[in-house]
């Protein structure tokens, strides 16, 4: 596997738009307000467009241009449209029955990035020891994957769910995007489909449990019903 | 120590004396512009001192040495600090290497101890409140300054803030660098804890929650007007050492003439009105948070400079 070399100006930017999806990452780790997690998660999508269109500058891949465009159409603007869709149908506006308060959530999060430091610089020096901006998308990579599925475990709201689950996928598409820029734009595209289908599922899926259940959160599902 | 040496050493303590109240001033009157009122005065602050220090002093009963020693040694450490920090040079001028960053922290927080000290002295039961209340804070804003300086001392090798300030100017790839946006951000923070600013604390007097002013409620006079001095003066110490070590270097006196120097105390009143006025934003825009959800914009400050930390391991 060949991995691209960087002009110090082109890697700087990289990292600055990699820590700053990190740092979105961690505003919705550290807030209560569905409709926040919402914004962030835009923004998020629009730093990562624009780390593709860089890329796809520095490394000359022009493919990456229509990445780009997708990226900030339907992560940055359709998904969030639909989510907050559902948000204005189902009426709810911010986690209730936290069991573990965000400031504590954040420190979580600052601890699952060490573990993913560690676990990337260990993959780095199998990779051969690659430039700093590799070892920083692999370190974002890792540690929004562990964020993501923290947001899955420690929230409950069927919103909160899906979005920790779309961070989970932001997280790959950024590291994707550094470590592998040629990636094929037809499997973009099945992606960005799939993510589209699985909000419309989980719509359905939040709609479904308000009119049995009489909530959106997931901690009345207690019992299996046949 | 030359003449030139020594009298721009003092020329950065009185220019930390004489302007501190001005940024105090400058805060409070476009707070409430921002807000559609009129405002205070800019020079209000000036005006409130000159009249504490006209006022006879009352002394409560029961009250011990402390009461008389604590406005003096606050003070006093806020006059110390400016000799450590680059204020109008660029270089560390003769006294200036009598202690590193983690010194300066340690003569703010002994300004800061003499005060809770003098709270908890006369017995009164605000003093007490606001005491274990101002105790409880730095409880949770100390890690995270200790690991900011950290993050300092990583990013430039040194604790020096002169060797960061130069860093900072000629290596644009580290100004830029994550390590370094994390770390202005943490500090930024910090600093709206540190001077009593909200989302933490409300500086009005008649307030419930209130936590510096609850502090130094026993005094009156001179006394009192030193420590609202003293406050304005860490007000400005805290901005000086987050705009000339961390976000903006540039525009300080390079060789030390009389000129430089002068422009340079003309440039911080740029700096300083920038980050006030960003100040001024998060007043206006941030409603107050419960007591007991402190520890949230402190937890991510904590975590922007643990970020800051690793950032600085991947550069």
């Amino acid at each position: 596997m060949t991995l691209p070399q960087f002009t110090p100006l082109a890697a700087s930017l990289f990292s600055l738009l990699a820590i700053g999806s990190l740092l979105l990452a961690f505003v919705m780790l550290g807030s209560r307000w569905l409709r926040d997690y919402m914004y962030a998660f835009g923004l998020q999508s629009w730093l990562i467009a624009l780390l593709s269109a860089a890329m796809g500058h520095y490394a000359q891949v022009p493919e990456l241009y229509v990445i780009a465009l997708l990226t900030a159409l339907f992560r940055g603007l359709l998904l969030p449209y639909l989510i907050l869709r559902i948000l204005r149908r189902l009426g709810v506006d911010r986690e209730l029955r936290l069991k573990i308060q965000p400031a504590t959530t954040l420190v979580m999060g600052a601890a699952a990035v060490v573990l993913a430091l560690a676990v990337s610089y260990r993959i780095a020096g199998a990779m051969g020891n690659p430039s700093s901006v590799v070892v920083l998308a692999l370190t974002v990579m890792l540690s929004m994957k562990l964020i993501g599925f923290l947001m899955l475990a420690v929230r409950h709201e069927a919103i909160s769910q899906i979005l920790g689950l779309l961070i989970l996928e932001n997280g790959i598409f950024l590291g994707s995007q550094v470590l592998v820029p040629g990636m094929p734009l037809l499997i973009e595209l099945v992606i960005l489909f799939d993510l589209l289908v699985a909000v419309a599922c989980f719509g359905v899926l939040a709609r479904y449990l308000v009119e049995h259940a009489g909530t959106t959160s997931s901690l009345e599902l207690r019992r299996l019903v046949g | 120590m030359s003449i030139r040496d020594l009298a721009l050493q003092t020329g950065q303590v009185v220019s930390v004396l004489a302007l501190s109240p001005l940024l105090q001033g400058f805060i409070l009157r476009y707070e409430e512009r921002v807000q559609r009122a009129r405002g205070p005065s800019l020079l209000q602050p000036y005006r409130d001192l000159w009249k504490l220090f006209h006022k006879e002093l009352v002394v409560p009963e029961g009250a011990s040495m402390i009461h008389f020693c604590a406005p003096v040694v606050a003070f006093t450490a806020m006059l110390i600090v400016p000799l450590l920090i680059p204020v109008l040079t660029n270089y560390p001028l003769p006294l200036s290497d009598m202690g590193d960053i983690l010194g300066g922290g340690l003569i703010l927080t002994l300004g800061s101890f003499f005060i809770t000290l003098a709270g908890l002295d006369s017995g009164s039961a605000y003093g007490g409140i606001g005491s274990s209340r101002s105790v409880m804070i730095t409880i949770l804003a100390e890690p995270t300054l200790i690991l900011v300086l950290v993050g300092i001392a990583l990013l430039a090798k040194a604790m020096l803030p002169f060797v960061v300030n130069h860093l900072l100017v000629h290596e644009p790839a580290v100004y830029w660098s994550p390590a370094h946006v994390f770390l202005v951000c943490a500090f930024f923070i910090l600093l709206l804890v540190e001077t009593d600013r909200l989302p933490i604390h409300s500086s009005t007097h008649i307030e419930v929650y209130m936590i510096e002013e609850a502090r130094i409620l026993d005094y009156s006079g001179p006394l009192l007007g030193l420590l609202k001095w003293a406050g304005m003066m860490k007000q400005l110490i805290l901005y000086t050492i987050f705009c000339n070590v961390l976000v903006l270097p540039w525009a300080l006196s390079i060789h030390g003439t009389a000129l430089g120097a002068l422009g340079a105390a003309t440039a911080l009143l740029g700096k300083f009105a920038l980050v006030a006025c960003l100040v001024i934003v998060v007043e206006t825009a941030q409603s107050r948070l419960r007591f007991y959800r402190y520890q949230e914009p402190l937890a991510a400050s904590f975590l922007l400079a643990a970020l800051a930390v690793i950032a600085n391991q991947i550069r």
